[in-house]
């Protein structure tokens, strides 16, 4: 990695059904994206677990957003509200500590939206990049 | 020739791909019959593929509807079975597909198809998209109702199924071979030429749903000249999100968000060419308008409309929040024309506006919508001379009023919008109940076709036993599929491959050329045996559309499916970032090491399975529960109809007469007898649900019989046709005055105390009657025609008898239209009233007298009726919600029961194993609870004709040792499935502890990630294979 510009680590949650549908869309498109962004899957973003994303930056992400389906469209009827109550918590958390709660998001799109999924892998670059790295990365 | 014994062919003919179709095939298939679903475009989905947005739910079609609902699902619904690695192996599709000839009766049929080549093998198609841009031709795009281009060369959708190219030649492919020479495996042929296949099969379904209105032939309109006016399936892909905008609403002359949209109802419907009802255009309408306001703020919607025909479940409800919560304006009245303002491009139209007393005004909108109204396929004449039925006078499928899946062939049945314009439900439910009526056909065949849910995959086939990986250490191969040439130059795979070597576990890296060929395949299955893989990890592209594949062939080669980790390196590297090798080799690597950490923690999964009860426990003896139970009996298995009345009808005892002229009399006494003479079939009249346990495949339930006695019965499904009822009203001096009678006790009264009406001056029928406690407004759907039928039995018996009708919608719709027409014709007067001006009755000396303040002409109406009768709503039976309590079911806002889902699955409870139909669904016509039941049976019949039913795999699992029995897991799930069971001890020795149901779970984790005790974990995606302990793989990236 070059000292000069600081490329964000980010890791996206999403979901197998929107979420993972709006990257194929993406992707089958060829909608190009900033390769900052790694992507997990989960069953449903109702999986979003605070400590799945609490972990992630402990492992080092600068950056966390969770892709969901759009709200009402929910696969599992309202797992992405259930999802969004979780990175609610965990951005007063990270605020807490000093992380700051700007570093994790959360996306509602539908599986036809791969210019969506594009827009969101870069505003979070953009908004990483001006943060600067995760202060816990050694 | 006549053949004395001939074998009936264990096979069906499915014609027509889209949502009805596939409905129908599924349901076959999962009854172990083989299916043909021939489908004439290049793509399945049908219609249904094309909308963004479903009425009422606003569910996005894209996930529930067609293509992808259910992948990943535990619990499957329809398009699983038609992914391209996941076929269900009991069906062939067959697109560009179309009937040649025919020959043959029911249970015979000998079917030439003339099948149209797609010029691309589909078995070599990588979906690489190279050929698309070579291709030089750019067309209007089908799928986007022409309002962007697409090359000849094409995918009929983004997700089209099957998920393959195809060339379009027409007159435009010159045969320029640029997608030939690009092709990296040789799959494309353009001297391919037309074919014919003959097919044995024993009975045919026609799924060939509708065309819409050409709304060029309306020039009054301007289509076609005016840019601003475009049709409804126009308007559905500007609002989609697959849609040429990704759902920006934009109007087409300037490109600019409208700020003022008109819709045009009953373009193409209810007119002299078309005298019949579309049934979905008001309803669709809605939901465009209100999908506008979401969209765009300060938009003006109005919808010129004659009749709000809002008649299913929750539609009036959501037609009064478009209004009330959106602002979405209805004017009634039908507009003639349309002017073009040459300068703006706006659109001009003169209506008569209610909020300036009827005066004649211009509206100025910036775009309109023409609703475009429902007509018979194309195609319906040639197919039916084909195959010799009949159409009807509007050119649709003529079908019998009680048998409403036949064609006049038999052995051929109808579904959906063929038969008559419907909307999605309907189409379902005709589609389930045409696939069960074709079961019935098969009693003994019912199985023939062997397939397995056993998998996450669907499979005909016998596996070698498994690999005991217990105890070992992972040994991790690491696949990647080079998908020649479409990574080239981006992903630099033998790096990615060296580098992968040296993460844990990892004994073995391999490159493939083309990974979902045979030869691929094979070379990991081999890799598995000599290298002792006990883990494997797929580098190639989605896991939507791959994942089985590979899950299946890990399983070939002895290893639990569910070892298998895929990662999509071309999805999620190579082609999102083309022109950055470095980072999406980088990026590549990164989710090479998360995919093997995650495969380290992976562990074997399996499916519990249970041979089902062969018996059906039927609730509720009238036509539709009746109905059911013959259909289930006549495929081979036992049921229990239960009646909690002395006699078997419901119903169908009131009824004496139908507006079509069929007899319901011959129709109870058909059921009836068929009933008692089945040798499959016990009733119990006077009986009632007590409890009702257990799971899909092995319910118990406890039943009360009259005299007190109780008694057991094991089951493997239930169906709930317990039906609804009319409602008595303390209104319009019901209950004061003599000469107030209910529809139904007019309808008596026709039939058999005709001089009690021969005399009659006045009659006067008041629609939309509701009790005043009920304060969830509905349609009753029926009222309107049994008014309507007893009008006109009236207009007969007493022609000089003044009828008039007082309503605030007439819900004539599909074809039912002819009888209103009638009616006016006859001299029946139809007054229109509404909510803020209802009619009122009083009386003065005994006479009865009935005010209304009459809009069109703003004066009071004065009525002294001999006889003023009631349309009141249709309620549900008695001890529904008793009921629901005891089979643990929902009910809807209504008060009926609610199924799945009111659109995708309307015959189905959230609760595999349980079923429903009739009017206990929603109040509905004979012919439509007869399809309904014969749905239901159908679903049922697949469960029952399983052996053994597979459940479970990936859902949520509690460790009763951690739970302390807080009851978050029951409170947060959506599906309301956790419970606590006295059968588990939680913490501390406490008895009772938290239990999900394997056959229920879906598997979204949403509880195991709220319970405080972390007491759950979802298989396949527990809190280890998530975060992984030893190997962190959520944050930071692979150094390189």
């Amino acid at each position: 990695m070059s000292d000069k510009v600081f490329e964000p680590e980010i890791t996206a949650f999403m979901c197998i059904y929107c979420g993972y549908m709006a990257a194929d869309t993406a992707s089958a498109l060829r909608i190009e994206y900033p390769a900052n962004v790694k992507l997990i899957k989960l069953p449903c973003t109702g999986k979003t677990d605070t400590r799945y994303l609490l972990k992630a930056f402990e492992d080092g992400a600068d950056g966390v957003y969770v892709v969901a389906c759009p709200k009402g469209n929910c696969h599992h009827v309202r797992g992405n509200e259930r999802g969004e109550l979780k990175v609610e918590y965990t951005k007063k958390i990270l605020d807490n500590i000093g992380l700051g709660g700007e570093r994790l998001n959360m996306y509602f799109m539908s599986g036809g939206q791969g210019k969506s999924f594009a827009e969101a892998a870069q505003e979070m670059t953009d908004r990483i990049r001006e943060m600067g790295p995760n202060p816990l990365r050694k | 020739m006549i053949r004395k014994h001939h074998q009936p062919a264990a096979s069906v003919l499915v014609v027509g791909g889209g949502i009805g179709g596939m409905r129908a095939a599924v349901d076959l298939a999962e009854a172990g019959l083989k299916v043909y679903l021939t489908e004439r475009d290049p793509g399945l989905g049908g219609r249904v593929a094309q909308l963004g947005y479903m009425f009422p739910t606003h569910d996005c079609v894209l996930c529930r509807g067609t293509s992808d609902h259910g992948y990943g699902c535990t619990r499957p619904a329809i398009s699983p079975a038609f992914m391209d690695h996941n076929r269900h192996p009991n069906i062939e599709i067959m697109t560009r597909t179309t009937l040649k000839r025919a020959e043959g009766q029911a249970g015979d049929f000998r079917i030439t198809l003339l099948r149209e080549p797609r010029y691309v093998d589909p078995t070599l198609c990588t979906n690489c998209g190279l050929c698309a841009i070579a291709c030089p031709e750019r067309l209007p795009s089908e799928f986007q109702e022409n309002l962007v281009t697409r090359n000849a060369i094409h995918k009929s959708a983004p997700r089209s199924l099957p998920d393959t190219y195809y060339i379009d030649k027409g007159d435009y492919c010159e045969g320029c071979n640029r997608c030939v020479d690009v092709c990296p495996t040789n799959a494309i042929n353009l001297d391919e030429e037309p074919w014919e296949e003959t097919i044995h099969v024993g009975a045919i379904i026609l799924a060939m749903g509708y065309s819409l209105t050409d709304p060029i032939d309306l020039e009054e309109f301007g289509y076609g000249r005016h840019l601003n006016v475009v049709h409804s399936m126009q308007y559905e892909r500007y609002v989609s999100r697959s849609g040429p905008t990704e759902g920006l609403l934009l109007r087409p002359s300037d490109n600019t968000p409208p700020k003022r949209i008109a819709w045009l109802q009953c373009i193409g419907s209810r007119d002299q060419k078309h005298p019949y009802c579309s049934s979905i255009c008001c309803m669709y309408a809605t939901k465009e308008a209100v999908l506008a306001k979401q969209r765009l703020d300060d938009v003006h919607t109005q919808i010129f409309i004659m009749d709000e025909r809002a008649f299913s479940k929750e539609y009036n409800a959501y037609f009064h929040r478009s209004t009330s919560q959106y602002g979405v304006e209805y004017t009634r009245c039908r507009i003639s024309s349309i002017q073009e303002d040459p300068k703006t491009k706006d659109l001009i139209v003169q209506y008569p506006d209610p909020k300036k007393g009827g005066q004649i005004t211009e509206g100025r909108f910036d775009m309109v919508v023409l609703s475009v109204g429902v007509e018979p396929p194309s195609g319906a004449t040639v197919i039916s001379s084909q195959l010799g039925f009949d159409l009807n006078q509007y050119g649709f499928c003529q079908t019998d009023k009680f048998n409403p899946l036949e064609t006049s062939q038999p052995g051929i049945y109808v579904c959906g919008a063929f038969s008559s314009p419907k909307d999605i439900a309907e189409t379902i439910i005709d589609s389930a109940g045409a696939a069960g009526d074709v079961m019935r056909m098969f009693q003994d065949k019912l199985g023939s076709s062997y397939s397995t849910r056993e998998y996450p995959f669907l499979t005909d086939q016998e596996f070698p036993p498994e690999t005991d990986i217990q105890g070992q250490d992972p040994r991790i191969g690491v696949f990647s599929c080079r998908c020649y040439p479409t990574m080239e130059g981006i992903i630099d795979i033998d790096g990615l491959l060296e580098k992968s070597a040296d993460f844990p576990h990892v004994v073995h890296t391999e490159n493939i050329e083309y990974g979902c060929f045979p030869e691929g395949l094979q070379k990991i299955k081999d890799a598995i045996k000599n290298h002792k893989l006990n883990r494997v990890v797929v580098a190639a592209c989605s896991h939507r559309t791959h994942e089985s594949l590979f899950q299946k062939t890990v399983r070939e080669a002895g290893l639990n499916s569910y070892l298998m980790e895929m990662v999509n390196l071309r999805g999620f590297a190579a082609w999102v970032h083309p022109h950055q090798p470095e980072l999406a080799s980088r990026k590549g690597l990164e989710l090479v090491r998360v995919g093997v950490g995650r495969a380290a923690e992976l562990e074997p999964i399996y499916k519990s399975s249970i041979p089902p009860h062969r018996r059906a426990l039927v609730l509720g003896g009238g036509v539709a529960g009746m109905t059911a139970a013959i259909s289930i009996a006549d495929s081979g298995f036992d049921v229990v109809l239960v009646e909690k009345d002395e006699y078997l009808g419901g119903n169908l005892h009131k009824v004496q007469f139908l507006v079509e002229g069929d007899n319901p009399n011959k129709l109870l006494r058909d059921l009836v007898n068929r009933i008692i003479a089945h040798e499959h079939i016990t009733v119990m009249t006077r009986t009632m649900l007590k409890e009702h346990n257990g799971h899909v495949g092995a319910y118990h339930a406890v039943l009360s019989h009259h005299d007190g006695s109780l008694s057991e019965i094991s089951h493997g499904v239930t169906i709930v046709a317990t039906g609804g009822q009319e409602t008595r009203v303390d209104q319009y001096l019901m209950g004061e005055h003599p000469a107030v009678l209910t529809s139904l006790e007019l309808e008596d009264k026709l039939a058999y105390h005709l001089e009690d009406v021969t005399d009659l001056k006045q009659v006067v029928m008041i629609q939309c009657v509701k009790p005043k406690e009920e304060i969830y407004e509905y349609c009753s759907r029926i009222c309107c025609i049994s008014t309507i039928k007893n009008a006109l039995r009236l207009k007969t018996v007493n022609p000089d008898c003044q009828v008039t009708v007082l309503y605030k919608d007439i819900i004539t719709y599909g074809f039912r239209e002819q009888y209103y027409t009638e009616a006016r014709e006859r001299g029946v007067v139809f007054v229109r009233y509404d909510d803020q001006h209802k009619p009122v009755a009083d009386q003065n000396n005994g006479q009865i007298v009935v005010r209304l303040q009459e809009q069109m002409l703003d004066r009071e109406l004065i009525l002294e009726p001999d006889l003023l009768v009631l349309s009141t709503s249709i309620q549900p039976s008695k001890g529904t919600r008793e009921l629901a309590k005891i089979l643990k079911v929902p009910i809807s806002n209504e008060g009926f029961f609610l199924e799945a889902h009111i659109k995708m699955r309307p015959m189905d409870f959230m609760e595999e194993g349980i079923f429903v139909c009739g009017m206990a669904h929603y109040p509905k016509f004979i012919e439509e609870s007869i399809s309904q039941a014969q749905a239901a049976a159908g679903r049922a019949t697949t469960i029952l004709s399983k052996n053994p039913f597979h459940y479970g795999g990936t859902v949520a699992v509690v460790d009763p040792e951690k739970c302390v029995g807080c009851l978050t897991c029951m409170r947060v799930c959506p599906f309301e499935i956790p419970r606590i069971s006295d059968e588990y001890t939680g913490v501390g020795e406490l008895g009772g502890a938290a239990y999900i149901e394997p056959t229920l779970c879906h598997g979204c984790g949403t509880c195991t990630t709220e319970c405080p005790a972390n007491a759950i974990q979802l298989l396949n995606y527990t809190d280890n294979q998530i975060m992984v302990p030893d190997f962190p793989i959520l944050g930071s990236w692979v150094e390189l």
